[in-house]
């Protein structure tokens, strides 16, 4: 071959790889394509089913509810197809269900763990039982989601709650030299009052940066390496694109809720002491009664391991399990091992309770 | 460039990148321990501050002065539009009240019927608490 073809290959091979790049970069990647319906609104909240792909004779009958965190899209539990837990537990034959929060404007500013907890959720549990015909039912609750879950099973321990799945639950705010949000949100530095007069609502770009910057060199230098030298590989770009339309899909969160999450959870550990009031009742973990399984990310940054293993011991419920797996926040569910460690895992764990 | 090593070739990219990810293990581990101190915390925060005491009265004064102008123009503001929909949430969960009322009452009504030889027993019950109400009325 003569250096004058080599040299045309790889200037073919270099604008393929910057072509692929720009797309990746700017184009949003397809996500969220398990088929469901919508059933259900209120405000900005909205509950979709996924379409069973089971005969209802094989199906389990006891339907499954994923309440995701409030300032993050919950479409990373449904990827892309071959990479999302809903289409693999749909597959298993749950009827799944998905509480998406939506986006909250300004006129949401005023929302709070009490709404979340004690008006939206119970609604969308009852549409939930009405459609499915299931007097019980399994709640998965991931980051704040699994905040908003417990403090619902504490509260509404009769309401028909059969399994409760805590995917790496922030609880516990004890050990603050382990928790890095705790330290940037002290008192001594971080004005909540003035942050919220100023913007009402957290504003999303806070928030990422927030999450970037507890790994900084990771989140803004190595996935981009990464992602150039895999570029040839379609597999790793459209893996990554999916991820990178998820990260870069930033939504507020509501003003109050954030107010509570700091004050109450992050400076005052208030859930933990037994002293966190919802609508004036006191959420007592002791009440809590539905079989649980909590999941911890061994390598998780953002929800250290710390802050849910003590947690558990304080809920009430006779039929508990913690499950450790190697990953990061995001990754025990999302990244590349979730298909071979965590959903088999789950899935094994519910279909043994929701007989 | 490359040349052929006991069988697998030499490529001086994967020796540049083998020494890349050393160095980058090094600083996010450098760069993580420093995000996790309270000097870190304290110059976020300071930084935060600084941003949030020059924005803040300037857009306090854009929002009073937008306010001013709808209104003088008869337009509705933004306070108007927020009480609006907090209002139309309220009406969406009590729409959503009823709903759920109606579903059970639809479905109550929908439930199979009673078997005729319930139904007679059930009338019987009736007719004799009917007669026994009569009875004492004497």
């Amino acid at each position: 071959m003569s250096a004058e073809t080599t040299e045309a290959n790889q200037f073919v091979a270099m604008q393929k790889r910057l072509q692929t790049l720009t797309r990746v970069m700017t184009t949003p990647a397809p996500i969220a394509q398990t088929p469901k319906e919508l059933v259900w609104t209120l405000n900005k909240a909205k509950l979709y089913r996924y379409i069973p792909q089971v005969p209802k004779e094989q199906r389990h009958p006891v339907p499954l509810l994923l309440v995701f965190a409030l300032m993050n899209r919950p479409y990373i539990l449904d990827l892309r197809p071959g990479a999302s837990f809903v289409e693999f537990m749909v597959k298993q034959g749950y009827d799944v269900y998905l509480l998406d929060w939506g986006v909250p404007g300004i006129e949401d500013k005023n929302l709070k763990f009490d709404d979340y907890t004690l008006e939206y959720m119970p609604r969308a549990i009852r549409k939930m039982k009405a459609i499915s015909g299931a007097e019980e039912f399994s709640l998965l609750g991931w980051c704040i989601g699994a905040i908003l879950t417990t403090i619902y099973a504490s509260l509404r321990p009769e309401d028909g709650l059969r399994n409760l799945i805590l995917l790496t639950a922030p609880l516990d705010f004890s050990l603050k030299e382990q928790i890095t949000f705790a330290r940037w949100t002290d008192e001594k530095y971080f004005d909540i009052d003035k942050l919220l007069a100023t913007f009402g609502n957290m504003p999303p770009e806070m928030i990422d940066y927030g999450a970037r910057a507890l790994k900084p060199v990771e989140n803004y230098v190595s996935n981009y390496l990464r992602l150039w030298d895999n570029i040839d590989n379609p597999q790793v770009v459209e893996s990554w694109a999916a991820m990178n339309t998820w990260v870069t899909d930033n939504i507020p969160l509501a003003g109050a809720v954030f107010r509570q999450l700091i004050v109450d959870l992050y400076r005052n550990n208030r859930l933990m002491k037994g002293e966190l009031m919802i609508r004036g009742e006191r959420v007592d973990l002791g009440k809590l009664r539905a079989n649980l399984l909590a999941v911890i990310a061994e390598g998780d940054h953002i929800t250290p391991p710390c802050q849910t293993e003590p947690a558990v011991a304080k809920i009430g419920s006779a039929d508990k399990e913690i499950f450790r797996v190697p990953g990061g926040h995001i990754g025990i569910m999302a990244g590349s091992g979730a298909a071979k460690r965590t959903w088999p895992h789950l899935n094994e764990w519910l279909a043994q309770r929701s007989k | 460039m490359s040349e052929e090593q006991g069988g697998k070739k030499f490529d001086p990219a994967e020796q540049f990148r083998g020494v890349r990810e050393a160095y980058m293990d090094v600083w996010a581990k450098a760069m993580g321990e420093m995000v996790n101190t309270e000097a870190y915390a304290q110059q976020s925060g300071a930084m935060l501050d600084a941003y949030l005491t020059v924005s803040q009265p300037f857009k306090a004064a854009l929002e009073k002065a937008m306010v001013n102008a709808l209104q003088q123009l008869s337009m509705p503001t933004r306070p108007d539009f927020v009480s609006l929909a907090e209002r139309l949430t309220n009406i969406e969960m009590r729409l959503d009240d009823m709903d759920n009322k109606l579903d059970r009452i639809i479905s109550g009504i929908a439930k199979p019927p009673i078997p005729q030889s319930s139904r007679t027993a059930a009338a019987k019950v009736a007719r004799t608490a009917k007669k026994n109400g009569r009875k004492e009325a004497r």
